[in-house]
């Protein structure tokens, strides 16, 4: 993904270790001054080779390792592969599973966005809005623990419905909890739309055209702030959102305001859907029977994490073990958008731009990529040559 | 007696031991301060001086292609130019150790040479972090300098000297906050600009240049380059409340009113967003030099 890459020039490299970045990542801007003028991405420092680990592991046991590709937004995968294994076995998740999987999915939600804001105000160097903003995302957390038992990886999936039911007191905890969330979140509201200060860095910066969008295949609330109408929950509705609709929430500008103001306003209509949930929880089982064989076949499923939308495509083979698991999520298709939008900024907004496509890279990384510089340019290392670096490594150390 | 008296001086009081001691414990009421306003626990007392004490301790890496002798000569000069302004200033609500007509003009320029060491340091390297972070100190040093330097001869005018000593027995009886009140904020916007805290941050922005012109210290010379800070901090404080604030007549009031505007400037620490370089020079040649010029012209008319 290069875009002008002058050559000797000035570069300043971003990643794959730096304080802007909290996961690696290696972005290269080329500053003429402080301004931009070109600028690259480089994946691959925390693949983890997860879908080939899929592949090893049997159905139940992949829940496990499913719900660990992200830190962040598990539950989300988690729900993504159970539907997706529910499709190929051809079941359905009972009503009431299906509804506290997606509260489950609007907490997590409510948790991801709070942390960005925190994150994004880091990056703009607002450390007073990001040490509050994760105070009190700490309250979703404890929401989520005394739901689950768990504040990260919460575990709630079952393949075949869920683990635990919701019970009067928990949901009343749950309703307070909304009271003092929603609360907090009128309050930073008013905060990065009034704050001048703050304004500044983020009103007009990285502005993205509806039409730019949509080339670079912006996915989430990135597109819905430039006015892409692209949100799973409403567009293709699953587990619960038929149920209980979602209104998309969509923004004209484009810029960095709009990325915070798209965002705060989803977490109160995923407030009101927690609510609307709770007071309407469907009654039925929390579990059906699953075959320990899932039928040969291919599956889809397309859900709206946080950051946007997560593609799942998984091939059985009628065993007991998926042939192939693919798994796309939502930052790769949003990285582009930084590379295009930094030109012309300030290097000051980069971090910025960076951090308002929420990225996630741990999440994303499906390969590695390794390049040796010759002959002035670099190129990609082939398996070969990779192979006889190593013998020549080793013997080197020997020596 | 005499020799004794300046060694004194020189070493323990009031510039010296005392100062590096009071500049650590002030940026220590700073990190404290700012971390009970952000919702965060914050250093204990001693955490300034645990800090320098492990840098001190450690290994200085002298990093490939720089000049060594400048490395590593910098930061002494920088921490000895903050301590030598010191003895032009009343430090503890004492009288300045010494004076001479002028001497104003003497201890802002060796306020500055803190600034102007760490841009040398960090163009002396080969990172790109240190030269970026070096640009960007050099810039906000020529947009802060001049209306620092208005705002701090408003007091002096009104004076008619331009020694801080006579400046300060001035003020004593005056409160210019009041008859000055847009100098004061400049003078006090500045000094956050000088000591480079939030939001004029962006020389050392840690989410952009990681830690700006000082990234490749290590060691002795970024403890040294600290204490030059802590040192600057004490002694701005004190010019800024001995000229504003109705002067520091004794060790009491000198404490109460640099931690007053302390508080202050923590404050808007906790409360602005950092500023990116361009609108950092923005606002101190549109609105900050402007004010002072106001103040100056009220100041001739009035």
């Amino acid at each position: 993904m290069d875009t002008n890459f002058p050559q000797n020039n000035f570069t300043v490299p971003i990643g794959p270790q730096h304080p802007a970045l909290k996961e690696p990542g290696l972005f290269k801007f080329v500053v003429d001054g402080e301004i931009i003028t070109g600028a690259s991405v480089r994946l691959g420092y925390a693949h983890r080779g997860i879908e080939k680990a899929a592949e090893g592991r049997n159905w139940v046991q992949n829940l496990y390792l499913i719900e660990r590709v992200c830190g962040i937004c598990s539950h989300i995968h988690a729900l993504a592969y159970c539907l997706a294994v529910e499709q190929l076995a051809n079941i359905q998740a009972p009503p009431r599973a299906q509804a506290i999987r997606t509260l489950v999915a609007e907490l997590e939600r409510i948790h991801s966005h709070l942390l960005w804001m925190g994150v994004s105000a880091h990056e703009a160097g607002f450390d007073t809005l990001f040490m509050y903003a994760w105070r009190d995302r700490e309250k979703v957390m404890d929401l989520l623990e005394g739901l689950t038992g768990n504040r990260v990886n919460y575990s709630a999936n079952l393949l075949g419905g869920v683990k635990f039911d919701i019970g009067t007191a928990q949901a009343q905890s749950i309703r307070e909890g909304l009271n003092f969330i929603e609360d907090r979140v009128r309050h930073y509201q008013d905060v990065v739309t009034h704050d001048e200060m703050f304004l500044q860095r983020t009103r007009g910066i990285g502005v993205m055209t509806r039409a730019q969008a949509e080339v670079m295949g912006a996915v989430g609330p990135t597109a819905r702030a430039s006015n892409v109408p692209r949100d799973l929950r409403t567009i293709a509705p699953y587990a619960a959102y038929s149920q209980f609709p979602v209104q998309m929430i969509l923004d004209t500008r484009g810029d960095l305001e709009a990325r915070f103001e798209v965002r705060l306003d989803e977490l109160f209509e995923s407030i009101r859907l927690i609510r609307e949930i709770l007071n309407a929880l469907p009654e039925s089982e929390l579990t059906i029977r699953m075959p320990r064989r899932i039928p040969a076949g291919e599956a889809v499923v397309r859900l709206e994490a946080p950051r946007g939308e997560v593609f799942y495509f998984i091939k059985g083979n009628g065993t007991d073990k998926p042939e192939r698991l693919k798994i796309r999520t939502p930052t790769i298709c949003n990285l582009n958008s930084v590379v295009h939008l930094a030109i012309g900024h300030q290097l000051a907004d980069a971090p910025m731009i960076l951090a308002g496509i929420d990225p996630c890279f741990s999440c994303n990384d499906r390969m590695v990529q390794v390049s040796k510089v010759k002959d002035g340019s670099e190129h990609d290392m082939t398996w070969k040559e990779l192979r006889q670096y190593g013998i020549d490594y080793y013997r080197q150390l020997s020596k | 007696m005499k020799p004794i008296l300046t060694i004194i001086a020189l070493w323990l009081f009031p510039s010296g031991l005392f100062l590096l001691i009071a500049g650590l414990l002030y940026q220590w009421f700073d990190r404290k301060l700012l971390a009970l306003l952000q919702n965060r626990i914050g250093p204990r007392w001693f955490q300034p001086f645990a800090d320098t004490l492990k840098l001190l301790a450690k290994e200085e890496i002298i990093p490939e292609g720089v000049n060594p002798y400048l490395f590593v000569g910098l930061p002494p000069v920088a921490l000895a130019g903050a301590l030598t302004a010191a003895l032009y200033v009343p430090i503890a609500g004492l009288a300045p150790s010494y004076g001479f007509s002028g001497d104003l003009i003497v201890v802002l320029y060796l306020l500055s040479l803190l600034t102007l060491c760490m841009g040398l340091a960090g163009t002396n390297t080969l990172d790109r972090f240190s030269l970026i972070g070096a640009t960007r100190t050099l810039t906000q040093l020529f947009s802060y300098e001049a209306p620092f330097l208005l705002a701090m001869l408003g007091p002096a005018m009104a004076a008619g000297s331009w020694q801080v000593g006579t400046i300060t027995a001035y003020a004593e009886n005056h409160w210019l906050i009041l008859t000055q009140p847009l100098g004061f904020i400049v003078a006090l916007v500045g000094l956050m600009g000088k000591l480079e805290m939030p939001p004029f941050d962006a020389p050392e922005a840690h989410t952009e240049i990681v830690s700006g012109a000082l990234t490749e210290y290590s060691g002795r010379g970024l403890a040294t380059f600290n204490l030059g800070r802590a040192v600057e901090l004490v002694v701005g404080l004190t010019l800024v409340s001995a000229f504003y604030l109705g002067g520091v007549s004794n060790p009491l009031l000198f404490v109460s009113k640099t931690l007053a505007l302390l508080f202050v400037m923590v404050g808007l620490q906790a409360l602005l967003t950092r500023l990116r370089i361009d609108q950092t020079v923005g606002l101190w040649w549109r609105y900050g030099t402007l004010l002072v010029l106001v103040q100056w012209f009220i100041m001739i008319l009035g």
